[in-house]
């Protein structure tokens, strides 16, 4: 039993993975038509025969003027009266880029590392009939301007529309460049049925405004649009999958182009053309506004004038106008608002200034104007708001000092301080007083009064300083020279031959008073060792003197006191000694 | 002594603080110039209160308010270069004086070239000298020189703590003035600054004409001269810049007696 199962098997593996024969691989191409309009997308298919799988996929020569999109792979496997068939089918989308007569081909694919090359075929692409393909195409591009003749910086609008009555998706589009000329887009793109030729359409609808800044002829090229087409296949009976969500419906892409448009840009007329045209053009009006239009000196009104139409809106000029007298006008920043709607550009300008009046009265604002060229009644216009009028009436500033008394301590703030301008330079007057004449230089450097007040208070000075010193010098030379005197006096005489201990005592004591000023009459040794002392003589010095005077006392006071003394040098010394220790 | 201490400062105070009747302007033909030049410069004619002021001034009369009215005249006659140097030289006279500084920094607004002189640390640190003429720092400084020794004076008689004091004080106050006295006396005696009074001249390479054109000054512009040769002055700029001019084409500002 098992025997017959093993051969089936057997033979069933052969017949799947042995039979292709290699030596049979061919290639082909077809392509859906040989004659295609340049809006087309061309189905083309790359079957390879005798193989069940390539080395990699087809490659196309020679196929610069075509977009290739691949489209899918399918495989085929038959076996019929035991001869087994393969076959892969590679599909391609193409696109032309420009008419003509293409030989498309040869293919070349390589299956097993041979390469294998297709046949030719010839694809015809010719342009594209507008009303033709309009009337039969489900899918068709329209473009339109608004008008075919303009002043130049007057928009216009260029309007593309998308037909069609199948399922288009990823759309993309390329707009025309046409040097000058920018396209701006109006609003998102909008979606409409509409009726064309009999015939009902889905319609997308997409607009731009050109603003053509110089005159001349303008060629508008065409524009592409790329999207997939999706194609619900024939049925021969509707049912529920008819429904697009159901329906087995294939995509392919497909390329619309517009058709050229030429516009023609005119100059703007120079007869009556103002001088103060900013090259503003459209159709615009101004409107003015004074509030409050009654104030008080100091206060600030504000006026506000609004430019709005539609045109170049950008080209709105900052209005000036003659500042009123005695009004103080501060500009505030112009605020340009721009608007988009089906029609075209619109905007507005608004520009305010602050008037702040500095003298009471009423005074009138004469309003600016504004120039433009009217594109409805093609002339230029000149546009300007009525007069306005401000009552300015009194401040408070002077109300207040008036008043200022019975204020009550209220904070009652003046009128806005502002820096002085200047209106003129010139120099100021001559100085015609004499008084100036008179302040001659009095004190010069090197005169007499100069010398005399910058030496004088130092000599002043020094004379006094000097005086004082020379007053006490002059006290102490005299004490000193007595003191010497008395030292010189006492010395000679002790010095004498023959002198005895009473002289001694006595010279001693006379030296003592007239050296230190003294008036004694007597003097114990004692006393005259603490006066030595208390006048800076040593404790040695002083000592000493005291025995020697207590010897005399002693032989005084013995009876001895006439008797030649021989103490008289010693006494001598100790003098010297004393002067000595004293300076 | 003390008397005689007393009636040296009473003659001092006299000397430098002398009251008006000493000071009055000696009425003359000079007064009745004066007002003649003053006249001509109110109906107009400059030229006649020029030639009145340099008269006056030639006359020894070297005040600054002569040297204002004179910069004045030449102002209104479009001669920036004199006008500015009239004001620089009341300015040494007279540099508190309002209406000179307006006119002065008037006319230097109307000068072609800026020229600016940056100022040094000296002057930053002594910042009162440019407001203060020589006499000015000199009556000050005569004032607290006789303030200074009197206080020492009193010292020697009467050593309080309050004398002590004093005499510090006076000697800071000395010293400041003294400084300032000295350095506004430095700056005058050492001021070389001149004024270009043509509209236009050429500064050259060197004292010949034939020399290299370095660049241009225009009237009013302020130069230091720094020496003359044969007719020609050798002037710098802050900038650094040198050059040889014409003498006649400028003048200094300070008037060498």
């Amino acid at each position: 039993m098992k025997r017959p199962i093993l051969l089936l098997l057997a033979l069933f593996q052969f017949m799947l993975f042995s039979c292709p024969a290699r030596g049979d691989v061919s290639v082909s191409i077809r392509v859906d038509r040989e004659k295609a309009t340049i809006a087309d997308s061309i189905g083309m298919v790359v079957s390879i025969t005798g193989a069940g799988e390539s080395d990699s996929p087809p490659v196309f020569k020679d196929m610069e003027d075509f977009h290739i999109t691949q489209g899918g792979t399918s495989s085929r496997f038959e076996v019929i009266n035991g001869q087994v068939n393969s076959r892969i089918d590679y599909s391609f989308l193409l696109q032309p880029k420009k008419t003509g007569t293409f030989e498309i081909g040869p293919v070349e694919v390589r299956v097993d590392g041979k390469a294998y090359r297709s046949n030719k075929t010839t694809l015809t692409v010719v342009k594209r009939s507008q009303s033709n393909s309009m009337d039969q195409d489900p899918v068709f591009l329209t473009a339109g301007l608004s008008s075919t003749e303009v002043y130049e910086e007057e928009q216009l609008i260029y309007t593309l529309k998308l037909h069609h009555q199948t399922m288009v998706s990823n759309i993309s589009l390329d707009l025309p460049e046409a040097e000058y000329l920018t396209f701006r887009q109006l609003g998102k793109p909008v979606e409409y049925r509409s009726f064309y030729n009999g015939q009902s359409y889905d319609v997308i609808e997409i607009r731009y405004v050109l603003i053509p800044p110089e005159k001349g002829i303008y060629i508008i090229e065409p524009s592409k649009m790329e999207m997939i087409v999706t194609q619900p296949e024939s049925r021969s009976r509707r049912g529920l999958f008819d429904d697009p969500f159901f329906s087995f419906s294939t995509g392919r892409p497909k390329t619309l182009t517009s058709e050229p448009l030429e516009l023609r840009v005119l100059p703007l007329p120079d007869t009556g053309k103002p001088s103060d045209f900013s090259g503003l053009v459209g159709n615009f009006h101004i409107t003015s506004k004074l509030e409050p239009d009654t104030l008080k000196v100091g206060e600030s009104a504000t006026m506000t004038i609004v430019v709005n139409g539609r045109g170049n809106t950008n080209r709105i000029p900052d209005l000036k106008w003659p500042e009123p007298e005695h009004i103080k006008v501060y500009a505030d920043e112009p605020v340009l608002e721009i608007r988009e709607d089906a029609e075209g550009l619109s905007g507005s300008k608004t520009m305010k200034w602050a008037l702040v009046p500095e003298k009471e009265g009423r005074y009138k604002i004469h309003p600016p104007s504004l120039s433009f060229f009217d594109t409805e009644k093609l002339q230029y216009q000149k546009i300007k708001t009525p007069f306005l009028s401000i009552n300015v009436l009194p401040g408070k500033t002077k109300q207040i000092q008036a008043s200022s008394g019975h204020s009550n301590g209220q904070n009652i703030k003046g009128p806005a301080k502002k820096s002085v301008k200047e209106l003129g330079h010139d120099i100021l007057p001559i100085h015609t007083s004499v008084q100036g004449l008179g302040k001659g230089p009095l004190i010069s450097p090197g005169g007499i009064v100069f010398w005399f007040i910058f030496i004088g208070p130092f000599f002043i000075y020094a004379i006094a300083f000097l005086g004082l010193k020379l007053g006490k010098r002059s006290d102490t030379f005299n004490t000193t020279l007595k003191a010497k005197k008395a030292a010189r006096k006492c010395i000679r005489r002790c010095r004498q031959d023959e002198t005895s201990s009473i002289d001694l005592a006595l010279y001693f004591r006379n030296y003592l008073n007239e050296r230190f000023g003294l008036s004694l009459g007597s003097m114990t040794s004692i006393e005259a060792a603490e006066i030595l002392k208390s006048r800076g003589v040593s404790h040695n010095t002083a000592q000493e003197i005291q025995n020697i005077l207590k010897g005399l006392e002693d032989a005084i006071y013995t009876g001895k006191g006439h008797n030649v003394c021989p103490l008289g040098e010693d006494i001598s010394q100790l003098v010297r000694q004393v002067e000595k220790e004293i300076q | 002594m003390k008397s005689f201490i007393c009636l040296s400062m009473h003659i001092f105070f006299i000397i430098c603080f002398p009251g008006p009747g000493i000071i009055a302007f000696q009425a003359s033909e000079s007064e009745e110039l004066f007002f003649s030049s003053n006249q001509a410069y109110s109906q107009g004619r400059f030229q006649g209160a020029i030639d009145g002021y340099e008269q006056l001034l030639r006359s020894g009369h070297k005040y600054g308010t002569l040297y204002y009215n004179l910069g004045n005249a030449y102002f209104r006659l479009d001669q920036l270069g004199r006008a500015i140097l009239n004001y620089e030289r009341a300015r040494l006279l007279m540099p508190g004086d309002a209406d000179l500084n307006f006119n002065l920094n008037h006319a230097r607004d109307k000068i072609h070239d800026a020229v600016s002189e940056s100022p040094n640390l000296v002057s930053m640190t002594f910042f009162w000298l440019n407001d203060l003429s020589l006499g000015n720092l000199l009556r000050i400084f005569a004032f607290l020189n006789i303030l200074f020794w009197t206080v020492l004076l009193l010292r020697l008689f009467f050593k309080f703590e309050l004398t002590y004091y004093a005499s510090i004080v006076s000697l800071i106050l000395w010293i400041i003035a003294g400084t300032s006295f000295g350095l506004k006396f430095y700056q005058l005696n050492t001021d070389n600054r001149a004024v270009i009074l043509e509209h236009k001249v050429n500064i050259l390479a060197g004292p010949d004409i034939s020399d290299t054109v370095l660049f241009n000054l225009h009237a009013g512009t302020i130069v230091h001269h720094e020496r003359s040769e044969d007719g020609w002055s050798l002037i710098s700029l802050p900038d650094k810049k040198r050059g040889w001019v014409r003498a006649g084409a400028m003048e200094s500002v300070v008037i060498q007696d």
